[in-house]
């Protein structure tokens, strides 16, 4: 069955190829699932109705809301996603993909990279439909950096959600596990941590400052929150990498 | 003797500190061999596969694979290597096409290369009518076979096999061994197999695994005449116990055994060689008037081999634990 011609590859590297294929079928998998038709439908019906039925309400409370449904609500489908992205395919991870020309590092960052992104457009889709009607409403009270700035804050804020999602799901075998655990951490985050002095990584604090950020006025607490997430994101990525490195599959 | 393809030295898998599944392996395989490796169900042959991939890290000692150290970091190794698990899982929402498809791009295959290689594989294992079909909906068979079509994408040097016919029925049990042994001709096998006829049909050497330790590397000649036991097998119309008291009067006799109503065992000298032995009682049964329906030799039993092997570590056991 073996053809006396081998398939024509470089035999010594293969490159980023397994990581590209295996990040293409992770967010093709993703994009054909039921789930994101479902979530996106529903975001961006309630932002519709939001922004036009809000009479004469203003961007700057108007934007903030629409963004912390993102991070109270929708992010539980996200938690759902990130922390079931390695430990339910335990079963067909040997079998169907580590067994082949593909390294630790490639897998769990091509995992990464496609929840990430994932979380990245579907935000951008439900954001984009926000922005675009809220700039339409009677008080619009916004300094367009600041728009900006605030879209990019929970954008980050998701990217660390997702990051740890990832590596929970690396640390942890059982799917149902992840996802509480994530769960637990990501509320503890929200509505704790600002007690404990740890306003910088907490979403909730990101969310209380929106609606000063949307009309311009960004802080060294904000900064702060852009040093926290990209750290969290940044430290969840290498523990997990590291992890994963060493464990049996 | 032929280049060593993998070489398995002192390999030792300890998991958790508590369970002992390789314990000092040793074994190589040869460059065009096809290879049987044999145990009974728990003996460890799956997890010695899996260090011999570089998916797990061993306790102690190591696996070669053409000649280099295999870690779990050798995916340029992996490349020249193709691997069938036993009872494989694969994406369910993947179709043939898409998942073979998938395989190949992790093999950097280019495109126009993976198409030709999937569809020919396809073909070849019987999944042509299937290729558009979820993967979830696939029988045991099906999905044997499409994990050799996956296994044998990247056209590889190295073919491991972990139990291939576990779950066929006999006839797709039947044509994966000819498979197999068709793939023999051109590329080194490693078959694991609990099936002792499996392993004799198609496999020039073998290994044998008891407990997590390797008790046996070889031929699968050398294994069968390492547990000769000096007995042939007559089977026989006619009057028997009239045979069997010939029998007796004969010198190199050492025992004799009725086995139901055709069968007797004769057990002879161990100085008189197997040829002399049967030359004789056929003979015998000849002079005697009787019609031979069959003769074996229980050195050319495969199971009676392993069995011996079995026993034999077994008492060494026992040896070492008093």
């Amino acid at each position: 069955m073996g053809s006396p011609e081998r398939p024509r590859r470089d035999r010594e590297t293969v490159g980023l190829a397994p990581f590209w294929a295996i990040a293409q079928a992770d967010l093709g998998s993703l994009f054909r699932s039921r789930i994101t038709y479902g979530w996106l439908l529903a975001a961006v019906f309630i932002q519709v109705v939001r922004t036009l039925g809000s009479g004469a309400a203003v961007t700057s409370s108007v934007v903030p809301s629409g963004l912390s449904d993102l991070v109270y609500i929708w992010s539980l489908v996200l938690i759902g996603l990130a922390a079931s992205s390695v430990s339910s395919e335990a079963g067909e991870l040997a079998d169907s993909i580590m067994s082949k020309s593909v390294t630790r590092l490639d897998y769990i960052l091509a995992k990464f990279t496609s929840r990430v992104a994932y979380a990245l457009v579907c935000f951008s889709v439900v954001t984009a439909v926000l922005v675009g009607l809220s700039l339409r409403l009677d008080v619009a009270d916004y300094d367009a950096a600041g728009l900006a700035e605030a879209v990019l804050l929970v954008a980050l804020t998701l990217v660390a959600l997702t990051a740890l999602g990832v590596g929970l799901s690396v640390a942890l075998r059982n799917t149902v596990v992840a996802m509480v655990t994530l769960l637990v951490l990501w509320y503890a985050m929200t509505f704790f941590f600002p007690i404990l002095g740890l306003g910088a990584i907490s979403p909730g604090s990101v969310v209380g400052d929106l609606p000063s950020i949307v009309r311009g006025s960004w802080t060294a607490a904000d900064w702060e929150s852009v040093a926290g997430f990209l750290a969290v994101s940044a430290a969840s990525t290498a523990l997990a990498s590291a992890y994963f490195h060493a464990k049996d599959i | 003797m032929g280049q060593k393809i993998i070489e398995v030295e002192n390999l030792t898998k300890i998991f958790g500190e508590k369970l002992i599944a390789v314990n000092n392996v040793n074994l190589s395989v040869e460059d065009g061999a096809i290879f049987g490796f044999l145990g009974p169900n728990g003996a460890g042959k799956t997890t010695t596969i899996r260090l011999m991939l570089g998916l797990i890290r061993p306790t102690a000692g190591e696996v070669r694979v053409f000649g280099e150290r295999m870690t779990p970091g050798s995916s340029g190794l992996r490349r020249r290597m193709g691997y069938l698990p036993t009872n494989p899982r694969f994406p369910p929402r993947m179709t043939p096409i898409k998942y073979l498809d998938f395989v190949g791009r992790l093999f950097n295959i280019e495109r126009e290369e993976r198409a030709k290689r999937l569809s020919m594989l396809l073909r070849s294992v019987g999944l042509l009518g299937d290729a558009s079909r979820e993967i979830a909906g696939f029988s045991t068979g099906m999905t044997t076979r499409l994990g050799l079509a996956a296994a044998l994408m990247n056209d590889p040097e190295l073919l491991i096999l972990d139990e291939p016919t576990s779950g066929l029925d006999p006839a797709g049990r039947r044509s994966t061994l000819e498979l197999i042994a068709e793939l023999g001709k051109e590329k080194t096998i490693l078959v694991s197999s609990h099936i002792l006829s499996d392993i004799d049909r198609i496999c020039s050497d073998v290994g044998v695994i008891s407990d997590g330790k390797s008790i046996f590397s070889g031929s699968m000649k050398e294994m069968k005449k390492s547990t000769r036991s000096h007995v042939i097998r007559l089977e026989l119309e006619g009057d028997l116990p009239k045979f069997c008291d010939a029998l007796r009067k004969v010198r190199w006799v050492v025992s004799i055994e009725l086995r139901g109503d055709y069968g007797v065992d004769v057990a002879f000298a161990p100085d008189v060689p197997m040829a002399e032995a049967v030359r004789q009682a056929t003979d015998l049964v000849s002079s005697q008037g009787l019609d031979l329906i069959s003769v074996t030799s229980s050195t050319s039993s495969i199971e009676d081999a392993f069995m011996a092997l079995l026993r034999d570590e077994e008492s060494h056991g026992f040896a070492r634990a008093a």
